[in-house]
C-alpha cells in the first residue's frame, strides 16, 4: 500500500531577518494516507515548526511541501487558508474553542467560515461527531462552560467536521490528566481507524508516541529516527533512552 | 463568497454580545455625541431661520433703483437692517419712468413671487410740539400686501387709505399721540405743509417701520413729490430667499440702467455672523466626531487584543485575512448604527424638552439634510475608526497565538 498523502522535499526553515537561525535542515518525509504518526523531540528540535509547515500555517524557507497532490508553495495566502479549511484539521494543546459560541456551533465553525450557514445534514454530522466524543448532551452549552477535557474533545469533533484528509495534533494531551489523556488518545486512534484519517501528533508522552503506527524523532532540525511501529513494535518503557529526549 | 459574510456577521455579533457592558457604554457614548449634534444643529438652524425670516420675511429681497442714483449716502445709510436700505437717499434717486415695462419683465420671471413699484420720499410730520422724520411710502396697497401684509397688520382704523389720508406705524402714532381719524401735517422739502388724515395704524412688528413709515396711495405720493407717472424703486420678493443675490446679479447684467441690490448685499454683516455661527457649530461637530472615532477605535482595539486567541484559531482553521478584518469593521458599523439611532432619538427628546422649558421664544429647526449629514458622518466615523484595529487583528499570525497559547 503505497499511497503517499504528504510529502516534503528538502524542506528547510530559517527564522530571523538579519541574524538567521535555521530550524529545519532538509526534511524529506513521506506520509501514507491513513497513517497515525507521532513526532517527538526536545523543545527546539524543530518538531513544532515542522508541524506548522505540514499544516500550511507556515511556509518553508526552501523545499517543497506537497499534500494530496497540491504543492503548497504555489498557493496564495487566501488559497492556503482555504486549503487548510478543506484539507487539514487542527487540534492544539490549548483547545482554543470560541467561548462566544455553543459547543455545537464550535464544532460547526470550520464549516461556517466559508458556508455561512449549516444545512441540516451538516448539523446532523456535527451532532454525530459530538456523540462520538461523548458530548452530545453538552451541545447547547457555552464552550467555556464545560471542563478542559471536554473542551479538548469538542476540539477533536471540530477538527473532523470538514472531512479533512489530515489531522494535525500539537500536544493534544499536554494539558490533560492521565485519565483524560487516555480518553483523548483512544478517540484519536478510533478516528484514525474508522475514517482512515491521517494523523500527525506531536507529543512529549512517550507511551502515547509508542502506541502509534510510526514514530518520528527530531533533533536539531533533522529527523534522526523514523520507526515503523507496526513492523517493529517497541517496548514501552518509561526510561527508554533511545526514544526519549 | 457572500456566504463567508454571514459568518463574519455572526462573529461580529457574538463578539459584541460577549461584552454587553462595553458595547452598551460605547453605544451610549456615540449616542450622546449624536444627540448633542442633533440638538445643537436644531438650535442653530432654528435661530438662523428665525433671524432670516425676521430679516427678509416682510421685506423686499431685491430693490431695483435707477443706476445713476447710487450715491455714497445710500451705502452709509445701510446699517444692517433691511428697512433702512430704502431710506432718505430715496429722494435723491432718479425716478424710474418705464416701470410698467419692468413690472411685466419681473412678473414673467418664475423665481420672483412679488413685484412692487414704490414711490418713496422723506419728510417731516409736526403735531403740536412733536416733530418726527418720516419715510413717505406710496404704493398700491394690494400689491404691497404681498410683501408687507399691511392690511392684516392694521390694528386701528381702516385697512386702506382713501384720498388725502394715510396709514402710519404704531410707534409713530404713539410718538405723535394720534389715533385713526386724527389730522397730521406733512412737510416735504421745499413745499408748504400739507394736511393729511390718519386713516389707520399698523404694526408690522419691526420698530424701524413702525416708527417711520407713512403709507399712502402710489399716485398721490407721486403727485406730492412731483414725479408724475414714475416710481423711485421696485421691490421684489423671490421664491427662494437664498437665490436673491444670484437673481439680482443675473438681472443686473440684462438691465444696465438699473441697480439691483439683494438682501444678502444689504445684510452682509448678518450673513457673516450666521456663517461664523455655523462654523462654530461645525467645529463642535468635528470634535464630537473625533470623540466618536477615538471611542470606537479604543473599544475595538481592546476587543481585538481580547480576541486574539480566537482569531488565531480561526485563521488556523482557514478564515481569510479579509474576513477577520470585515468582522471587526462590521462591529464598527453596528456600533455606529446603534449609537446614531439612539442618539437621534435622544436628540429629538432633548429638543422637545428644551422647547418645553424655553417656551415659544425659540424656534428649533431640524432639517432632513442636517439629520442625514449628522447620521452619515457618525456612521462613516465609526466605520473608519474600526479600520485600523480591524487591519491589525486580521494580520495576526496564527502560529504566534498557538505558540504562546
Amino acid at each position: 500500500m503505497d499511497n503517499v498523502l504528504l510529502k516534503t522535499i528538502n524542506t528547510t526553515k530559517e527564522f530571523g531577518q538579519e541574524i538567521k537561525s535555521q530550524v529545519l535542515f532538509g526534511i524529506n518525509l513521506e506520509i501514507q494516507a491513513g497513517e497515525f504518526v507521532s513526532m517527538i523531540g526536545s523543545s527546539g528540535s524543530g518538531k513544532s515548526t515542522l508541524l506548522n509547515i505540514l499544516g500550511a500555517l507556515d511556509r518553508p524557507t526552501t523545499g517543497k511541501v506537497i499534500i494530496d497532490g497540491t504543492n503548497l508553495g504555489q498557493l496564495s495566502d487566501d488559497q492556503l487558508a482555504y486549503f487548510r479549511n478543506r484539507t487539514i484539521g487542527f487540534i492544539f494543546q490549548s483547545h482554543f474553542l470560541l467561548p462566544q459560541f455553543t459547543v455545537l456551533e464550535n464544532v460547526l465553525i470550520p464549516y461556517l467560515i466559508y458556508a455561512g450557514k449549516a444545512p441540516t445534514e451538516i448539523k446532523a454530522r456535527a451532532l454525530d461527531l459530538l456523540d462520538r466524543v461523548g458530548l452530545s448532551h453538552r451541545k447547547d452549552n457555552r464552550a467555556n462552560a464545560i471542563s478542559g477535557g471536554e473542551q479538548q474533545r469538542v476540539a477533536i469533533a471540530r477538527s473532523l467536521i470538514n472531512h479533512p484528509s489530515i489531522i494535525l495534533a500539537d500536544e493534544p494531551t499536554g494539558n490533560l490528566d492521565s485519565k483524560n489523556t487516555q480518553k483523548v488518545f483512544e478517540m484519536l486512534k478510533s478516528i484514525n481507524r474508522d475514517y482512515q484519517t491521517t494523523l500527525i501528533m506531536v507529543t512529549h508522552d512517550h507511551t502515547l508516541a509508542a502506541s502509534c503506527d510510526r514514530l518520528l524523532k527530531l533533533k536539531d532540525g533533522l529527523i534522526i529516527e523514523d520507526l515503523d511501529l507496526i513492523k517493529q513494535p517497541i517496548q514501552i518503557q518509561e526510561d527508554r533512552c533511545s526514544v526519549s529526549d | 463568497m457572500n456566504n463567508s459574510l454571514t459568518f463574519e456577521f455572526s462573529l461580529a455579533r457574538r463578539f459584541l454580545e460577549e461584552n454587553k457592558l462595553q458595547t452598551l457604554l460605547i453605544v451610549l457614548g456615540i449616542a450622546i455625541g449624536v444627540a448633542v449634534m442633533v440638538f445643537l444643529t436644531a438650535l442653530i438652524d432654528g435661530l438662523q431661520a428665525d433671524l432670516i425670516q425676521k430679516t427678509v420675511g416682510k421685506a423686499p429681497h431685491i430693490v431695483v433703483t435707477s443706476a445713476e442714483a447710487v450715491s455714497q449716502e445710500a451705502v452709509k445709510s445701510v446699517d444692517g437692517h433691511t428697512v433702512l436700505m430704502i431710506d432718505t437717499t430715496q429722494k435723491d434717486q432718479r425716478p424710474i419712468g418705464e416701470y410698467h415695462m419692468l413690472v411685466n419683465v419681473f412678473s414673467a420671471d418664475q423665481r420672483i413671487r412679488a413685484v412692487l413699484p414704490a414711490v418713496d420720499g422723506s419728510g417731516l410730520i409736526r403735531r403740536g410740539q412733536v416733530t418726527r422724520g418720516v419715510l413717505l411710502r406710496g404704493f398700491d396697497l394690494d400689491q404691497a400686501n404681498r410683501i408687507y401684509d399691511i392690511s392684516n397688520s392694521v390694528i386701528e382704523g381702516n385697512r386702506k387709505p382713501i384720498n388725502n389720508s394715510v396709514l402710519i406705524g404704531k410707534d409713530l402714532a404713539v410718538d405723535l399721540g394720534v389715533s385713526s381719524g386724527d389730522p397730521i401735517s406733512l412737510e416735504l422739502p421745499g413745499q408748504d405743509p400739507l394736511a393729511l388724515m390718519v386713516d389707520g395704524i399698523f404694526d408690522l412688528g419691526v420698530s424701524a417701520i413702525n416708527q417711520r413709515w407713512l403709507v399712502m396711495d402710489q399716485r398721490q405720493a407721486a403727485a406730492l413729490l412731483g414725479i408724475g407717472d414714475q416710481v423711485t424703486s421696485l421691490e421684489l420678493q423671490v421664491q427662494d430667499v437664498f437665490l436673491a443675490e444670484q437673481i439680482a446679479r443675473a438681472w443686473s447684467s440684462k438691465l444696465p440702467n438699473y441697480q439691483l441690490k439683494s438682501w444678502q448685499e444689504t445684510n452682509a454683516q448678518l450673513l457673516t455672523a450666521l456663517k461664523s455661527q455655523s462654523s462654530s457649530s461645525y467645529t463642535i461637530q468635528f470634535f464630537v466626531l473625533l470623540a466618536v472615532i477615538l471611542g470606537v477605535a479604543s473599544v475595538l482595539a481592546i476587543n481585538a487584543v481580547q480576541k486574539s486567541k480566537q482569531i488565531g484559531i480561526l485563521k488556523a482553521m482557514g478564515i481569510r485575512t479579509n474576513s477577520v478584518a470585515r468582522a471587526f469593521m462590521i462591529q464598527g458599523v453596528v456600533l455606529g448604527l446603534m449609537g446614531s439611532i439612539t442618539g437621534f432619538g435622544l436628540g429629538i427628546f432633548l429638543t422637545k424638552i428644551f422647547i418645553l422649558l424655553a417656551g415659544q421664544q425659540l424656534t428649533l429647526l431640524l432639517k432632513p439634510l442636517s439629520v442625514i449629514v449628522i447620521l452619515s458622518s457618525t456612521m462613516l466615523s465609526a466605520t473608519l475608526s474600526a479600520y485600523l484595529p480591524a487591519r491589525r487583528v486580521s494580520q495576526l499570525n496564527p502560529i504566534e497565538v498557538i505558540r504562546n497559547g
